[in-house]
């Protein structure tokens, strides 16, 4: 056994056993209850995450001054962003970091749930070699594949749209408004890549595989939803105005200047002024009429 | 500006290229694909096996020159990496049917039963197939072998179920009542008594007139083995880590053994001792009568496969595919050979050779006396 599977597998296995031993053979239940624990152990790194998006969100203006201000200098740009972040407290980075420390959990997890399933005789025989030597985990071996409705050893269409459309909702409440037009282009078309290719996914592998990630993606939601609310899923609506806004007023107040006398060469028309006779008008000061006076102008052959 | 942007927007593509490229690496984890271990049997100077290319190979001992049957049909797969067929397993592109059960052979017929849910009966001169069970569409997965008595053939499949057929024409005879959960053990005949265990952890005895159970015995941990008759008692292994003696008669508790790890392989019996492996990689050596421990002797990996017993010698291969002799006078163990290729399925002798199905498809042979490894056979068609 190596490394990764003494120290992160095999507990996994053996927790995920445990608990369904406990809720009656249900791995169903198990997988969920897992999920959340883990999801729970991760929550300081999930905050992080969520708050440091949210604070991003929060520099959008100010980014975007800062872009007008220096976009033609890429390094008196970058300077002065990272300046910005300092002064916020933002780490743009922190969120790579959290999702890199996540990764290993995630795929230990996943892994878990498919040698648990132990479908084939195979897996059967491969999951014999993580067991823990207590009672709880040979009693229950193999477990239940019955769940609600669900043959977790085999996909479910249902459970593969729950799962795209759960990460779609996830996606789209983290997203980061960005003042750069190609970064939310890239942002929209993860926003509809990632969820069809987990739902693509989720039809190829059991459904207990759809199950944990439609479980992920609802605890991402709610925590996301407390942390910053709905996010990119908020509608924009017109807000009416507060009533202790008093409204604008147009009219003559004391302080306005009479309007201005037009001097004499000024022609005004309006309705009610008579049309002024051509012939009134000083030599040389004739109006430019763009057609007609073209074709006056225009030297004869 | 139009080459950089056209680059940009490619890495929505690269990242979830690249995340769908982790996921399905990482999800189709080690032993999940279905692959089979059938044993071997022989049966006047041929060994029967199946392969996994799904093929029942039937080599002359003699001339080492094979005959190959039809390959089985396998049903469609669902999922598109073939990660969750009927039975489960990672297994993009594999199209064969596994075999786990060990042929049997009677009369002028040897029989095979497929991962694909069906069972097969051929002509031993020549392969060809003479009746498939049933004739349209597919039973669940059978895993465990067949068992021939009284011109009738017995298998259990994961439906939980235990069916008996005319071993000449193939007709069902009768199936008994579902068990509580996936049979994929191989039944045991005993003069009218055929016993069996399920996932459900509990090993049965049915009437092999009529499939009508006369008694059930409950375990703590589901059944594969196959049951072992030693005289009046049925001795079995189960996943709850213990090994199992009952009244044969009607099933009353007479000893159990406990080990560390699942009692997969079935026991065998030599000059009352019984031997049996453990997935805990111990080899123990137990008084049959009290299930006593004699002696016990850790190996380098588990050990799946049913052992053998050559002159006064049991064979036992671990997983890792390295083969062991334990003396049945002074119960030492030495190890013959390592064929350094997994072994999961059961062994089968012929006079001092032992034959070994390694998970290459390819069958070892050795000199149990000896130990002296002899050429292998392929068990590939192509």
């Amino acid at each position: 056994m190596n490394v990764w599977e003494l120290i992160i597998q095999q507990p996994l296995i053996n927790v995920l056993i445990v608990i369904a031993h406990y809720m009656g053979g249900s791995f169903g239940v198990s997988i969920i209850i897992l999920t959340i624990i883990v999801n729970l152990c991760m929550l300081p790194l999930t905050l992080s995450q969520i708050r440091s998006t949210k604070a991003m969100q929060a520099l959008q203006p100010k980014l975007a001054e800062l872009q007008k201000k220096y976009g033609k200098d890429r390094q008196k740009l970058a300077q002065e962003q990272m300046n910005l972040y300092k002064t916020a407290g933002v780490k743009p980075a922190g969120c790579l970091i959290t999702m890199v420390i996540q990764m290993p959990v995630w795929i230990a997890l996943y892994q878990s749930i498919m040698l648990a399933m132990a479908v084939a005789p195979e897996g059967l025989l491969n999951l014999s070699r993580f067991l823990y030597p207590w009672n709880a985990v040979y009693g229950a071996l193999p477990l239940s594949r019955s769940f609600l409705w669900l043959n977790l050893a085999q996909p479910d269409i249902f459970l593969a749209i729950l799962t795209g459309a759960s990460q779609w909702v996830q996606q789209k409440m983290s997203i980061t408004p960005s003042t750069d037009p190609k970064q939310n282009q890239q942002a929209q078309m993860m926003l509809w890549m990632m969820p069809l290719m987990f739902g693509f996914l989720a039809l190829s592998f059991p459904s207990g595989l759809a199950l944990y990630w439609v479980v992920n993606n609802t605890f991402r939601i709610i925590l996301q939803y407390r942390v910053s609310g709905w996010g990119g899923l908020r509608r924009q609506v017109k807000q009416p105005a507060a009533p202790e806004k008093k409204a604008l007023q147009f009219g003559p107040s004391a302080e306005t200047k009479p309007a201005e006398q037009p001097s004499a060469g000024t022609v005004v028309a309006d309705t009610e002024t008579k049309i002024v006779d051509k012939s009134s008008l000083k030599p040389g000061k004739t109006r430019f009429q763009p057609g007609r006076d073209r074709q006056k102008n225009r030297p004869k052959k | 500006m139009k080459h950089k942007s056209g680059w940009l927007l490619k890495i929505p593509f690269v990242v979830a290229a690249l995340i769908a490229v982790i996921l399905v690496v990482t999800g189709c984890v080690s032993g999940l694909t279905a692959v089979g271990w059938s044993g071997g049997t022989v049966s006047d100077g041929i060994l029967y096996v199946g392969s996994r290319e799904g093929r029942l190979v039937a080599v002359n001992l003699s001339d080492d020159s094979r005959t190959f049957s039809e390959a089985l049909v396998p049903i469609s797969q669902p999922g598109l990496f073939g990660c969750a067929p009927a039975g489960g397993g990672c297994s993009a592109g594999a199209v064969s049917v596994p075999v786990y059960g060990i042929p049997a052979v009677s009369d002028n017929l040897s029989y095979m039963a497929g991962y694909n849910g069906k069972v097969y009966a051929y002509s031993i001169d020549n392969l060809a197939v003479r009746w498939v069970y049933p004739r349209e569409g597919y039973l669940q997965p059978i895993v465990g072998g067949i068992v021939i008595a009284e011109g009738k053939l017995f298998f259990g499949c994961t439906d939980g179920k235990v069916y008996a057929l005319d071993a000449v024409t193939g007709d069902k005879l009768w199936e008994s009542a579902a068990t509580g959960d996936k049979i994929w053990g191989t039944p045991t005949i005993a003069g009218e008594t055929l016993y069996i265990g399920s996932f459900d952890k509990k090993l049965y005895a049915l009437n092999i007139a009529d499939g009508t159970k006369k008694w059930e015995y409950a375990s703590k941990g589901s059944i594969i083995s196959t049951p072992l008759i030693y005289q009046d008692m049925v001795i079995f292994g189960s996943f709850d880590r213990n090994l199992y003696a009952l009244n044969a008669s009607d099933g009353t508790l007479k000893w159990q053994f406990t080990g560390k790890n699942f009692f997969w392989a079935e026991p065998v019996v030599y000059n009352d001792t019984l031997y049996v492996g453990c997935l805990d990689k111990s080899v123990y050596v137990l008084n049959p009568t009290t299930g006593a421990k004699i002696a016990a002797s850790e190996l380098d990996s588990p050990l799946a496969s049913q052992p053998v017993v050559v002159n006064d010698t049991v064979v036992f291969a671990s997983t890792k595919g390295v083969v062991y002799s334990l003396s049945t006078v002074t119960n030492e163990i030495k190890k013959l050979a390592d064929l350094k290729k997994a072994v999961n399925g059961p062994l089968t002798a012929s006079g001092e050779i032992v034959f070994i199905h390694t998970q290459d498809n390819v069958l070892q042979r050795l000199n149990a006396v000896t130990g002296t490894l002899l050429s292998s056979i392929s068990l590939s068609s192509s």
